[in-house]
C-alpha cells in the first residue's frame, strides 16, 4: 500500500497553531502551573517561556498596554487576561477531525471495548460540535476477535504472563497448541494479531486473534522485550521450497500482495514470479483462486500437483 | 519563523477576528508594521495570508462597505473560526489522547486537534487499550470526503473511468482499506467505492445539502463478496472443520442459517461480487461448499473442474 507523505508543515506554523490553542486554554483557567501548561502543550519550560514572551506583545490597535493581552506570571503559575479576541480556539480542520474521530471510532469498535466510558462520551461530544453523528458517518473495523480471547491476550501483554493458545494455522490448515509470551497486539489489514515469542517455534511469531480457538492465561511470567516487536506475516525460510509461477496479466496483483523473491515481466503483460512456499495449503489456495490460467513452471514434485489434488478434493464435495 | 513574524501573524489574526467590517490592506500595512515599500508589503502579506489559510483559518476577502471607489478588505468571520467548546472532561480528553496514540491515520497528526481541545492529557491509572499500533492508511481524498460526508454535500468523482455525482453517506474502514458509501446519481443507487480507486481529486459541489437516509446498522463488517456492483444474489454456504467457529464469529449472527454442532455451520451471504465470493469460499479449501443457488454452485463446479483438469 502506498502512502502519501503529509503536507509539509513548518515548525513555525506549528508554533502559531499551538499559541492559538494555548492562549484560550490558559485564559479559561485560574492560573495553571507552568509545568501543567508545558506538559499539556507538549513543550519544554524554555519553549513555554519564549511563547509567553510573544503572547505578551499581542493585542489590538493601537497596541497600547491596555489593548494588549495581559500575561501575569506569579511563582510557578500563569494567568492570561484581556484575551477576548482569542476566547475560542480555532475549529478543527477536516484532517484533525478525521484523525481524532477515526482513532476514537477504531478503539470503540474493538471487541470488548467500553462503549459507555469516557472515550465514548468524548467522541460523542466532539462529534456533536463538529455537527456529525459519528456512528452514522464513520464505520471502522480493525478486525474481529472473540472479546474473551482478546481480554486474555491483553492481560497477558499487560502483566507479562504467558498464554496458551489453541491455534488454527491457516497456511498449514491445521490446529496446534502452543505457549507464547505475548508482547503486543496489533491491527493490520483488517485483522488483529498478537505478536510474541512462541515457545513451540522457539522464535518470534505473529498469530491472528480470530484464528485462536481458545486462550488460557498461565502463571508463568516473562521478561518483556526491550523494543516493541513487529513481525512480517510470513518470513521466508531458506529451507522452504521455491516455486516459479507463470501468471496472466490479470494476476499481477500477486506480486504486490505476496512477498515474491523474483519477478520477471514479459512483453505480453504476463509475469514469471518466484515464491518461497511455507506450506502446501497456502499455494493450493493461491492457485485454485487464480484458476487454470496461472501455471506452475517449476516446483518440487510434491508441490507440482498439489493444487490439482486440492481442487479434486473440493470437487468431491459437490458430487 | 522569527518571534517578530509570529507576533505579526497573531496580531493579524486578532485584528481580522475583531473586525466587524473588512479591514483594508492599507490599514493592515500601517497597523502591523509591514514594510513601507509596496512590493515588499505585498509579498510579505501574501505569505502571511497563505500561512493562515494553510492552517484552515477562514480568511475572507470582501468589499469594504461604503467606500468609493470600491476597495477590498479582509476579515476572519468569528462564527466560522471559533471552535464551539465540546466541554470535554479531563477523562474524556485523556481517553481521546490514548486512542489517538494507539490508532493513527497516516500523515494526519492528532496533536494539533488535541491541543485545540485542551491539550495532551495523560491517562490516569494507565489504562491499557492493548492495541498499541494500528495505522490506518492515508488517502489523498480522505479529509475532503470526510468534510463532504459531515456537511452532507454532493461530490463529483471519477471511478472506473466514469465521472459520477454522488451523495456521500458514510466512510468505512474494512480489511485495511477505506470505502465510501453513497448514492450514485449516475446509476441512481447506493454503492460502495474504494477510496484508493478513485481517480484524481474529489470535488465538493455547491448546492443544498442532501438528506442522508437512516442507514442499516453500521458496525457490521461487510465481506469483499458484498462490495461489488453486481445484482445481489443470496448464496448459502456450508462451512465445516476448524474454521466453522471463525466463520460464525466473523460473519455474525445475521448470516447464520443453521449451526450443526461445533464444527459445521450454514451461512447466507448477499453476493454482489462473484469473483470475491469464489475466492472467499475457496479459501476454506475442502472445508466449504456452496449449497445454493444452483447458478453459483454450478459456477464453482465448473471452476474447480477446470482446475482439477
Amino acid at each position: 500500500m502506498t502512502t502519501k507523505s503529509p503536507p509539509a508543515r513548518s515548525p513555525s506554523a506549528e508554533r502559531l497553531q499551538r499559541l492559538l490553542a494555548m492562549v484560550p486554554w490558559i485564559a479559561a483557567q485560574d492560573g495553571p502551573t507552568l509545568d501543567e501548561v508545558s506538559s499539556r502543550f507538549d513543550i519544554t519550560p524554555t519553549q513555554l517561556a519564549a511563547d509567553l514572551e510573544v503572547i505578551w506583545l499581542v493585542g489590538l490597535p493601537p497596541y497600547t498596554p491596555d489593548a494588549l493581552v495581559d500575561v501575569v506570571q506569579e511563582g510557578d503559575r500563569v494567568w492570561i487576561h484581556y484575551a477576548e479576541v482569542f476566547e475560542s480556539a480555532h475549529r478543527l480542520t477536516p484532517d484533525q477531525a478525521v484523525a481524532l474521530l477515526a482513532a476514537g471510532a477504531s478503539v470503540l469498535a474493538l471487541p470488548g471495548a467500553d462503549r459507555e466510558g469516557a472515550l465514548a462520551t468524548g467522541v460523542a461530544k466532539l462529534a456533536a460540535v463538529l455537527g456529525v453523528d459519528a456512528d452514522q458517518i464513520l464505520d471502522i473495523d480493525l478486525g474481529a476477535a472473540p472479546p474473551e480471547i482478546l481480554e486474555v491476550l491483553r492481560t497477558g501483554v499487560a502483566e507479562h504472563r504467558q498464554v496458551r493458545l489453541d491455534y488454527y494455522s491457516y497456511g498449514r490448515d491445521s490446529r496446534t497448541e502452543r505457549d507464547i509470551d505475548p508482547h503486543v497486539i496489533q491491527a493490520q489489514d483488517g485483522s488483529l494479531y498478537v505478536v510474541g515469542h512462541c515457545h513451540r517455534a522457539g522464535d518470534q511469531r505473529r498469530f491472528r486473534v480470530d484464528r485462536i480457538a481458545s486462550a488460557t492465561l498461565l502463571d508463568t511470567t516473562f521478561a518483556p522485550p526491550a523494543d516493541e516487536a513487529t513481525e512480517e506475516v510470513f518470513a521466508a525460510d531458506d529451507a522452504d521450497p521455491r516455486v516459479v509461477l507463470d501468471l496472466p496479466p490479470s494476476a499481477r496483483w500477486v506480486s504486490e500482495v505476496h512477498p515474491v523473491e523474483a519477478v520477471e515481466e514479459r512483453p505480453d503483460g504476463s509475469t514469471l514470479v518466484t515464491l518461497a512456499i511455507g506450506a502446501a495449503p497456502w499455494l493450493d489456495r493461491l492457485l485454485i483462486g487464480l484458476g487454470p490460467e496461472a501455471r506452475i513452471v517449476d516446483a518440487p514434485d510434491d508441490l507440482a500437483g498439489s493444487a490439482r489434488r486440492a481442487a479434486a478434493r473440493i470437487l468431491d464435495r459437490y458430487r | 519563523m522569527s518571534a517578530q513574524k509570529l507576533e505579526r501573524l497573531l496580531n493579524l489574526t486578532a485584528l481580522l477576528l475583531a473586525a466587524r467590517i473588512p479591514v483594508t490592506g492599507e490599514r493592515i500595512q500601517r497597523e502591523l508594521g509591514y514594510p513601507e515599500d509596496q512590493a515588499a508589503f505585498r509579498r510579505a502579506f501574501e505569505r502571511d495570508k497563505d500561512e493562515l489559510r494553510s492552517m484552515g483559518i477562514p480568511l475572507r476577502v470582501e468589499r469594504v462597505p461604503g467606500r468609493v471607489p470600491e476597495v477590498d478588505g479582509y476579515r476572519i468571520p468569528r462564527e466560522e473560526y471559533a471552535l464551539r467548546d465540546p466541554g470535554l472532561s479531563t477523562d474524556e480528553l485523556a481517553a481521546l489522547h490514548l486512542a489517538a496514540s494507539a490508532v493513527q491515520v497516516e500523515g494526519m497528526s492528532p496533536t494539533a486537534g488535541l491541543l485545540k481541545l485542551g491539550g495532551l492529557v495523560p491517562t490516569a491509572g494507565g489504562h491499557e487499550i492493548g492495541v498499541r499500533v494500528a495505522n490506518l492508511p492515508a488517502d489523498p481524498n480522505l479529509s475532503v470526503l470526510f468534510g463532504a460526508v459531515s456537511s452532507r454535500s454532493r461530490v463529483r468523482l471519477t471511478y472506473h473511468d466514469r465521472e459520477r455525482e454522488l451523495d456521500p453517506y458514510r466512510l468505512e474502514f474494512q480489511r485495511g482499506r477505506w470505502y465510501l458509501t453513497g448514492h450514485d446519481h449516475s446509476r441512481d443507487e447506493e454503492r460502495n467505492f474504494r477510496l484508493d480507486r478513485i481517480e484524481g481529486p474529489v470535488v465538493v459541489l455547491d448546492g443544498p445539502s442532501f438528506e442522508a437516509p437512516a442507514t442499516a446498522t453500521p458496525g457490521r463488517a461487510r465481506g469483499p463478496w458484498a462490495l461489488g456492483g453486481d445484482p445481489v444474489i443470496n448464496a448459502k454456504v456450508r462451512i465445516d472443520g476448524p474454521q466453522a467457529r471463525w466463520a460464525m464469529q466473523h460473519l455474525g449472527p445475521d448470516s447464520i442459517v443453521s449451526v450443526d454442532g461445533e464444527d459445521s455451520v450454514v451461512v447466507e451471504l448477499p453476493v454482489t461480487n462473484r469473483n470475491a465470493f469464489r475466492s472467499f469460499v475457496l479459501g476454506f479449501l475442502e472445508h466449504a461448499e456452496v449449497l445454493e443457488p444452483p447458478e453459483l454452485r454450478d459456477e464453482m463446479v465448473a471452476w474447480l473442474e477446470a482446475m482439477a483438469g
